[in-house]
């Protein structure tokens, strides 16, 4: 292609960004990212023609990301262009039955995953004195489990998917207490929410070619600080289970992942379960200091 | 001017010379090692065209001089990564018109390191600002509608959900 807008710079001084031809725009947005080249699409015509090139977008895309699209039905896919691929694979897409997620974050475009609690195996989740499940928009699944009580409590997951090589970050999301909205006003409920001040709760994971990390946290302040508030009631919060590494796509990356607190001296409950999220870890560190 | 029968060329003679002629009439001299990373330079030279001075008619004398920098530095052996990247940064650390000349003169010329590194630039350039800000710091006309803007803002909102 070759095609350049001759730009209004008739300073005489050289060429402007006008005039750059398209496959040298093509070249700059290797260096950028997608919403910064998205953004840019409407400068020019020069540069809406390269913020649709292939070969940029090929370049945005993991190495493996026909194993993203073989969890879609063909069609949904075929005659794409590496853009459109991009713009499809940046919005969830189900795993399996539904209950995980995968997508390629929009800014760096790695892969992040979510499991929802229904894909995982929750001790005494039948039973209905212990745990329900409770429909809400406030998770990505539309429910989460609710832990009314229960002595020994334990949540156990795994995942077998080519992951593309990455270190990531596996965190499960907890809310202390129910919540529901009231006349438009979002309520919180701690009448079951007790036991976890007690002991820690410990989180694990491991994964099939050997590697191990763990943590613990006790889920609930001891002391309920009339003054300044318990931070860690009535909120969701991300509790880091550990990092794995992954360095080949081939064979696809199996790991397993827990949090428990077993201690049968003590009950606990009032805890909401959403999901487990598996996320390279430098994405959720930028994210982290974007909230903050 | 002989054409070559052999696939295999000869390897290049070191010191050997060839000479650039840019379009305002300069003749520039590089060594035959350094022309070799032009791939334009290095086709011409495989066909022994290289005996006389090859005119390049779309880049200027002063823009060719650099080009004949960057490429002797880059054909230096022994020249370590570190040293050679911060020779890189101040060899685009110019005004980003002749940034914009040594582009054009990259992609002319199909010099992919020069090419790669003036984009690299031009995209830190380019970072952070928004299109307007971009068309007055550049200096460029829109040649959109409004409703052709709106058109491609639209199909590229998804970027930004």
């Amino acid at each position: 292609m070759g095609a350049a807008l001759s730009g209004g710079n008739g300073s005489g001084v050289g060429p402007g960004l006008g005039d750059i031809p398209e496959s040298c725009v093509a070249c700059v947005f290797l260096y950028l990212t997608p919403p910064e080249i998205c953004n840019l699409a409407r400068l020019n015509r020069a540069f809406r023609g390269a913020a649709s090139s292939d070969a940029v977008w090929e370049a945005k895309l993991p190495a493996n990301y026909h194993d993203l699209l073989d969890l879609l039905p063909p069609e949904r896919y075929r005659n794409l262009s590496k853009k459109d691929i991009f713009a499809l694979l940046s919005r969830p897409v189900p795993v399996g039955d539904g209950n995980k997620e995968v997508w390629l974050d929009r800014v760096t475009g790695r892969v992040c995953m979510s499991i929802s609690a229904r894909a995982m195996a929750i001790t005494g989740i039948e039973d209905r004195r212990y745990w329900n499940w409770l429909p809400t928009e406030e998770s990505r699944f539309h429910e989460v489990a609710y832990l009314q009580q229960i002595w020994w409590f334990e949540v156990d997951g795994a995942v077998k998917f080519p992951f593309p090589a990455d270190i990531y970050t596996i965190s499960f999301r907890l809310h202390l207490g129910k919540f529901s909205k009231r006349l438009g006003r979002r309520v919180c409920y701690f009448e079951h929410t007790h036991g976890w001040d007690i002991k820690p709760v410990k989180f694990e994971l491991s994964t099939s070619d050997g590697q191990q990390a763990s943590s613990e946290c006790r889920l609930d302040d001891t002391v309920q600080d009339e003054i300044n508030g318990n931070h860690k009631r009535g909120c969701w919060i991300d509790y880091k289970v550990g990092e794995f590494i992954v360095s080949h796509t081939d064979p696809a990356t199996e790991v397993r992942f827990s949090m428990k607190q077993i201690d049968c001296t003590h009950s606990k409950g009032g805890l909401c379960v959403d999901a487990v999220y598996i996320v390279p870890s430098d994405l959720r560190q930028r994210k982290r200091r974007v909230l903050k | 001017m002989s054409s070559s029968s052999s696939s295999s060329s000869s390897p290049p003679c070191p010191k050997k010379m060839i000479t650039l002629k840019s379009s305002d009439g300069e003749t520039f001299e590089i060594e035959e090692i350094a022309a070799l990373q032009s791939k334009t330079l290095e086709n011409m030279i495989d066909e022994n065209c290289a005996s006389t001075p090859i005119p390049l008619p779309n880049v200027k004398g002063k823009i060719l001089a650099k080009v004949v920098e960057f490429c002797t530095k880059h054909a230096e052996a022994g020249a370590d990564a570190e040293t050679l990247r911060a020779w890189d940064a101040e060899f685009v650390g110019v005004e980003h018109a002749i940034v914009f000349d040594y582009i054009l003169a990259a992609n002319f010329l199909e010099i992919p390191t020069l090419l790669d590194l003036a984009c690299e630039s031009v995209a830190e350039m380019i970072k952070g600002k928004t299109p307007d800000e971009i068309r007055k710091f550049f200096n460029i006309n829109n040649a959109f509608s409004p409703e052709e803007e709106e058109d491609v803002r639209r199909q590229n909102q998804w970027a930004f959900e």
